[in-house]
């Protein structure tokens, strides 16, 4: 395998109703991201962005959005109709081919256009779940309350996380909610789908982010605390939420196996966890001890681009490396209702 | 739900209508706000590239080819109202649920004089199905004033909304080829 490193990130601030279009909202984003990168536009050899066309309403909204690349003269590219995240495990497939030896990825979404939870519906099969309008927050409920009979947990233990990514959050410039609020003053909230209240699940936001990747040698030019890709591994499960177990995410469980997250100490690790209970499931399912410092950027429940949020988890889990010198972190993606499908990355800094 | 379903003669399912609507709430770009204000004044406006000079009608705010920003106050240019047929497609309208049209209609992509770009999707107005070709050179037939609402119409910035009715023949001879011919989509 080739080595691989993420070498730069940046991301727009998760906010909802933005007044631009995708392409214009990534402009900037791609452009830091380059800058940080210390690259040329034209050292990199292959990008790969990831976005779904239903949340903006348009057909073929991605071949727009490469506008913001400056792709001229043509690049070689590819798209995901997935999130970023995914995108990324493309262009690290890619390096490993050797004839090219950086890459872009870019990811971005606008979700406030429409109800997010009619549009997310459609993504559940047509024939069984889509007409009952399974919603995002019904499937997430049904999860919830598995995981709350299967592991003797309450709903306090979801605020606990709720009350914890918030306060994170107010350290982070790019989080759409953050703050001081009790665990008590949460579960005085009414539940919206039970066992889960409004503050268990994240804000509508729209948002961007891009990361450059870096093969070899050449990764420690670009970048003076490049975090290396030591694993990478994505899997999923089966699509009918029906046939599986609910408490838990047997995909995410395979994919850190994979990744080989058990092979080292984890310093840090930002789940993409959309749900409060999401969370407890993933780190049950990623075999985090309970001293792993989890989502200090806040996490999803701060601020939830769709098909960008997965992207900024492995963003952030870079930062940590890159900018507060931990040795060791762990980047989640997740897709699809209950965490259904589940892309782990390991990260490591050099010292 | 099924409520438009079909069956086999033995009574088996065999086709089930699902309709599904989906609403969005589109909010006009920043950027796009001015061309549409310009639009209702009777202006066809864009910006140039501080770079490498392309004029580009609609504006995008940046230059995707250069990738470097361009705004209203330093890049803004008026363009013509008339230009060149550069490519075309005649459609034949099949009446799904929604449909308004019912006869064949052309739409094309119309060089603008001044513009760098095609702007494609333009109704065709007041020519033949079988009149149309590359080169034929035409004028934007607008919207009455009082029709023109002021947005972009557009929310990715493509087109002309409704202060545009479509393009017509202008009478002028047909454009040298050299004139359109790195613009055929």
């Amino acid at each position: 395998m080739r080595d691989v490193a993420i070498v730069s990130f940046a991301q727009a601030p998760a906010q909802s109703r933005v007044e631009t279009t995708e392409t214009q909202m990534l402009y900037p984003v791609v452009n830091e991201a380059i800058a940080r990168s210390g690259l040329e536009r034209r050292d990199i050899g292959f990008t790969c962005s990831g976005s779904a066309d239903y949340l903006q309403g348009a057909p073929f909204a991605f071949v727009g959005n490469l506008e913001a690349t400056g792709a001229w003269p043509p690049i070689s590219e590819s798209h995901v109709e997935m999130d970023g995240a995914w995108a990324l495990y493309e262009a690290w497939v890619r390096l490993q081919h050797g004839d090219v030896d950086a890459a872009l990825v870019f990811s971005s979404g606008i979700s406030s256009k429409a109800n997010l939870r009619e549009v997310l519906c459609l993504q559940s099969d047509p024939y069984y779940l889509m007409p009952l309008w399974a919603d995002p927050w019904s499937l997430a409920a049904l999860q919830a309350r598995a995981f709350l009979d299967a592991n003797g947990h309450d709903e306090r233990s979801l605020a606990e996380v709720v009350a914890r990514s918030r306060r994170l959050a107010s350290g982070n410039p790019n989080a759409q909610v953050s703050g001081e609020v009790s665990v008590d003053d949460l579960l005085a909230e009414p539940h919206v789908v039970s066992p889960l209240r409004a503050s268990d699940a994240p804000p509508v936001s729209d948002g961007a982010a891009a990361i450059v990747l870096v093969a070899g040698e050449a990764a420690r030019e670009a970048c003076e605390h490049p975090a290396w890709i030591r694993g990478i591994d994505h899997r999923a499960d089966p699509h009918y939420p029906g046939v599986r177990d609910l408490s838990t995410s047997a995909s995410a469980r395979q994919a850190a196996e994979a990744a080989g997250v058990a092979g080292g100490p984890v310093e840090v690790a930002e789940l993409h966890a959309s749900f409060s209970h999401e969370e407890l499931i993933l780190r049950d399912a990623l075999g985090l001890d309970d001293d792993v410092e989890v989502n200090p950027s806040g996490g999803p429940l701060c601020g939830n681009p769709m098909m960008v949020s997965g992207l900024v988890r492995l963003g952030e889990a870079f930062r940590q490396i890159n900018e507060h010198g931990k040795q060791r972190t762990v980047g989640h993606a997740a897709s699809g209702p209950c965490l259904q499908q589940n892309l782990v990355c390991v990260l490591e800094g050099d010292a | 739900m099924a409520d438009r379903a079909t069956e086999t003669e033995d009574g088996r399912l065999k086709f089930m209508q699902q309709m599904i609507s989906l609403d969005y709430a589109i909010r006009v770009p920043v950027v796009s706000r001015e061309f549409g204000r310009r639009l209702k004044d009777g202006e066809i406006s864009g910006h140039e590239c501080p770079q490498c000079g392309l004029v580009y009608v609609p504006p995008r705010g940046f230059c995707p080819i250069c990738v470097v920003e361009t705004t209203w106050e330093q890049d803004a240019v008026t363009v013509s109202d008339t230009g060149t047929l550069t490519s075309w497609t005649v459609l034949t309208p099949i009446q799904y649920h929604g449909q308004q049209e019912r006869d064949d209609y052309a739409l094309a992509s119309i060089l603008l004089d001044g513009a760098d770009g095609t702007i494609g999707q333009q109704r065709l107005l007041d020519i033949p199905l079988d009149e149309i070709r590359m080169g034929v050179r035409v004028e934007a037939v607008w919207a009455d004033p009082s029709e023109r609402s002021g947005e972009s119409g557009d929310p990715r910035g493509y087109g002309f909304g409704d202060a545009i009715r479509g393009f017509r023949p202008s009478g002028e001879p047909d454009a040298d080829r050299e004139t359109y011919e790195k613009h055929t989509l």
